[in-house]
Order: C-alpha cells, then sequence, then structure tokens
C-alpha cells in the first residue's frame, strides 16, 4: 500500500509539472503571441489541447489528493490499478500502447500542420480514431468478461 | 467455470465488494467470476480459497474442464 501511495505522490508530481506547463503554454498563446500566427488552424487547436490538458490534469490531481487522504479509496485505487480482469481488458484494448501512439500522432501533427494542413487533418482524425476503436473494444470486453 | 463463491459469501454473509477489498480485485471481477464470465487466475483462486480456508478445489469446479 505504502508502494502505491508513493506513485500516486509521483504521479502528482508529474501531473503538476504538465499542469504548469500548459497553462504557461494557454498564457503564451492568449497574451504573448504574435498575431500573424493567431488565426491559423494549427494553432488554435494547439492553445484548445493546452488548456484541455491544464484543466484534466488539475481534476486527475485534486482526485489523487483526495484519494491518498482517505485509506478505503486509496484501497479501492489499489485494487482497481492491479485487478487481473481489467489488466487483461486493457491489453485487449491496446492500453497504454494505443494512447501513446495517438498522442505521438497528434504531436506530429500540430508540427506537420504549420507546413501542411492536409497532413495535420489526416493524423488527427486518425488519432481520434485510434482512441475511439480500443475505447469501444474496451467497453465490448468489460461486458464481455 | 462454476464456483462457489456466492455460496460461500452467502454464508459468511459478505458483500462481493468486502470479498474484493481482501483478495485485491475490484467488485466487478467478483461479479464476473460468480456469473461464469471469467475464469480467475491461479494466484487469485489461491486468494479466494485461502480467504474461505478451503482447498482451490473446493471453490472452484474443475469438472467441466477436458484433459
Amino acid at each position: 500500500m505504502e508502494q502505491f501511495r508513493k506513485k500516486l505522490k509521483i504521479r502528482i508530481s508529474w501531473l503538476s509539472v504538465l499542469s504548469l506547463t500548459t497553462a504557461l503554454m494557454g498564457v503564451y498563446y492568449v497574451f504573448f503571441a504574435p498575431e500573424t500566427i493567431k488565426n491559423i488552424t494549427v494553432f488554435e487547436f494547439q492553445g484548445g489541447a493546452s488548456v484541455a490538458i491544464c484543466i484534466l490534469s488539475s481534476l486527475n490531481i485534486i482526485k489523487y489528493i483526495k484519494i491518498l487522504k482517505d485509506d478505503n479509496k486509496l484501497q479501492l485505487k489499489c485494487n482497481k490499478e492491479n485487478d487481473e480482469r481489467f489488466k487483461i481488458i486493457k491489453s485487449k484494448a491496446g492500453i497504454p500502447i494505443v494512447p501513446v501512439l495517438s498522442v505521438l500522432m497528434i504531436m506530429s501533427g500540430i508540427i506537420a500542420g504549420y507546413f501542411n494542413i492536409t497532413v495535420f487533418y489526416t493524423l488527427i482524425i486518425v488519432a481520434m480514431c485510434q482512441i475511439l476503436i480500443s475505447g469501444i473494444i474496451k467497453l465490448i470486453y468489460i461486458k464481455k468478461m | 467455470m462454476k464456483t462457489k463463491i456466492a455460496e460461500l459469501r452467502k454464508e459468511k454473509k459478505m458483500s462481493q465488494e468486502e470479498l474484493a477489498l481482501a483478495v485485491g480485485v475490484t467488485r466487478q471481477t467478483i461479479t464476473s467470476i460468480e456469473v461464469e464470465k471469467y475464469v480467475a487466475s491461479l494466484p487469485l483462486a489461491y486468494k479466494i480459497a485461502h480467504y474461505f480456508n478451503m482447498s482451490i478445489e473446493e471453490v472452484f469446479d474443475f469438472s467441466q474442464i477436458d484433459d
């Protein structure tokens, strides 16, 4: 249990770094970015994604802090993360490989988008489809197993 | 695979949640094992059987498994 507590604390620190970085990026987009690039679709997407990541990581930090305060919730979370059935379901749905690949695809899509907007749209759609399919497979196996 | 988990639980008057917490899995996993949707791994089967002070064969029915 102590090991899991440490794991959550490490997760909180990484999420704090992510949250702070994306918040700073958001501030840059709104106040300091040059007007010439502000109307580019890729730039707007990048800004939106940063804000979404910032909000999600902040919410997760709050969730983990609440879990750390309650031993019962901590035990439940620990059981959920180490549950053998969920591990099998996740591996069947390609987690964590599919989400990692999707994030890499989105990042490369953003970079490529500054040169060719078609590549940007293609990579974003493929990444979204990947995540969607993985989610559907996960739901199917949750029902099936 | 058929199991006696539900019966043993009822005898002990305990919920799925309590058993799940004791053996380190989620309530959904206990439900899936009870309704024969999921076959528990050997370590989990051992933990469940050990919890009820029984052997694995007494809790899980292996008669339907082919040789």
